[in-house]
């Protein structure tokens, strides 16, 4: 398999490894956050935090469709080569 | 009643923190591995009543960690629930093919998170979260 041909093939994978972390961090320390396990926070800060997590949400939300529609094609490039 | 003691292994250190952190606010004592080779070490050294393990982690990863386990008596009996960053249903397959009692995709959601490892640990159900508090946890 040539190096581009390689990098496209690995791409879902290492972009599912590397922004679902990114995202699982997000999601547990926001929610850490909201449920007052660091401290009581205001009600605005409870606000900010929930526009953070419901736009994590959206990025995972993304990311999950990118990923369903293009691992297949990955895999193929995989087997083909 | 002592505590359940859940290790968790996972090469992304934040990853660890955030759910150690809600482990130990839901009442379960905890125990930390950053690659496969200490995650079979940790399990042998702390008997855990129960694993959540990643799969992709330097020296061998999660798929390893569980054939490894396999062939200690003591330890092949422990629960292991895969949480990963995988995408894919080939992942999901092999690790429950592999043993695991359930596989969760990151991010997890905490209430999914805690319902299984209580069903797994044949935990009655709690209410979702713990109540809001003021002091951390540590």
């Amino acid at each position: 398999m040539t190096k581009p041909t390689q990098r496209i093939a690995d791409l879902p994978a290492y972009l599912s490894h590397e922004l679902r972390n990114a995202l699982a961090c997000i999601h547990q320390f926001g929610n850490i956050l909201v449920d007052g396990l660091a401290g009581k926070l205001t009600g605005e800060q409870r606000e900010y935090v929930s526009i953070i997590l419901e736009n994590a949400s959206k990025i995972r939300s993304v990311l999950d469709t990118a990923l369903d529609g293009v691992a297949p094609a990955a895999s193929k490039i995989r087997t083909k080569i | 009643m002592p505590n359940k003691k859940i290790l968790i292994v996972d090469d992304d250190r934040d990853v660890q923190q955030g759910m150690n952190l809600r482990l130990k606010a839901n009442q379960y004592d905890t125990c930390l591995a950053g690659d496969a080779f200490s995650g079979v070490a940790e399990a042998r050294r702390s008997e855990p009543d129960l694993i959540l393990l990643d799969l992709g982690m330097p020296a061998g990863g999660g798929f390893l960690v569980m054939e490894r386990l396999k062939m200690i008596p003591s330890l092949a009996v422990i629960p292991v629930i895969v949480v990963s960053a995988r995408h894919g249903l080939e992942n999901q397959k092999r690790a429950l093919e592999s043993g695991a009692k359930a596989f969760l995709q990151k991010p997890v959601d905490d209430d999914q998170l805690l319902a299984v490892i209580r069903q797994t640990l044949g935990e009655p159900a709690r209410m979702k979260k713990p109540a809001l508090c003021n002091q951390g946890v540590v």
